[in-house]
């Protein structure tokens, strides 16, 4: 067995070839990423998804692919999409603060206007 | 088959077996939308969605379901970023939002201060604000109009991708990612009741 398996290899207990699709990005040293990844997605379907991909995006699939397994194990019923749902509701409640605050602005301006016009008569 | 007269579920169609009384998938993949579980069984696989299923109790199964639907849609539009895709849109949303939010504070402020009888004979503290509350206006629609030059091959209309599951995001980085990770774990807990009704 090779000594040097990535981590993928290395949970799978097979050889790691050189041509691993998983080893640039499942270094030995960090067993868990590939683990979780595993659970969610199983490394067949991983293996697949990134042999559609150019390698100079690969990279970043996996670190999507990790980031989404990593909420789905902290939340398996939402997964991310409660995130999703989280920043859904802060938008929603930063355009009511927004168009409040905005209103409160256009009030005070108008009442600045006022003000500096009746000046102007006296 | 499920029973006399009674057609196999979606799943079991396309894996091209029984599909058993007891199908932990039947109740959630109905025979007349194929599509659905076809698309999470290519990115998840039919075994692993029973398993993630079977550790749920019956009455969270839908919306997980639901959320996996969901998220194989996300990643089928988008393979490389999927989901995080769409949360990176959603947190530079909030950021702009959050600093329109503080302009317009900004402004009342100074508003407020103009207003105020007794500080109308400090000029220069008046003067210090304007230019401070013109460089955050420069500032924010410098950040506006970056922000909108990235955004601009986007879904804006989030509402209808959230129910089409259509996202095109280029913007998120691994390390971006992370911090997103983080972030996200620090924020208010994640609601409990059902996301789809």
């Amino acid at each position: 067995m090779n000594p040097k398996r990535c981590a993928a290899c290395k949970y799978l207990r097979r050889r790691c070839p050189k041509d691993c699709i998983f080893a640039p990005y499942f270094p030995p040293n960090d067993p868990a990423k590939f683990a979780c990844i595993h659970r969610i997605y199983g490394a067949g379907n991983v293996s697949k998804m990134l042999q559609q991909l150019p390698d100079q995006t690969r990279a970043e699939a996996v670190e999507s692919l990790c980031f989404e397994a990593k909420c789905r194990v902290d939340d398996p019923v939402y997964g991310c999409v409660g995130i999703i749902h989280l920043l859904q509701t802060q938008i929603q409640n930063a355009q009511n603060e927004l168009a409040k605050t905005q209103a409160e602005v256009a009030v005070a301006q108008t009442k600045v206007g006022q003000t500096q016009n009746s000046d102007q008569f006296m | 088959m499920a029973g006399p007269g009674s057609s196999p579920c979606a799943s079991c169609k396309l894996l091209r077996r029984r599909c058993a009384k007891d199908c932990i998938f039947a109740p959630y993949f109905p025979p007349d939308d194929p599509h659905k579980f076809a698309i999470v069984h290519k990115v998840f696989g039919a075994s692993n969605v029973s398993k993630m299923l079977q550790e749920l109790p019956v009455h969270q199964r839908a919306d997980a379901v639901n959320s996996l639907v969901f998220e194989a849609n996300a990643r089928v539009r988008d393979p490389v970023y999927g989901c995080v895709g769409a949360i990176s849109y959603l947190q530079n949303q909030v950021s702009q939002l959050q600093m329109q939010l503080a302009v317009a504070q900004a402004e009342i402020l100074c508003i407020q201060m103009q207003n105020e009888p007794t500080l109308q004979s400090h000029h220069h503290v008046l003067e210090l604000d304007q230019d401070h509350k013109a460089l955050l206006l420069q500032n924010n629609n410098n950040n506006i109009n970056n922000c909108s030059n990235n955004n601009n091959n986007n879904n804006n209309n989030l509402g209808y991708a959230m129910s089409s599951g259509q996202f095109n995001s280029n913007f998120a980085s691994p390390s971006s990612i992370m911090q997103m990770q983080m972030q996200m774990q620090m924020q208010d807990p994640l609601k409990q009741e059902s996301l789809w009704t």
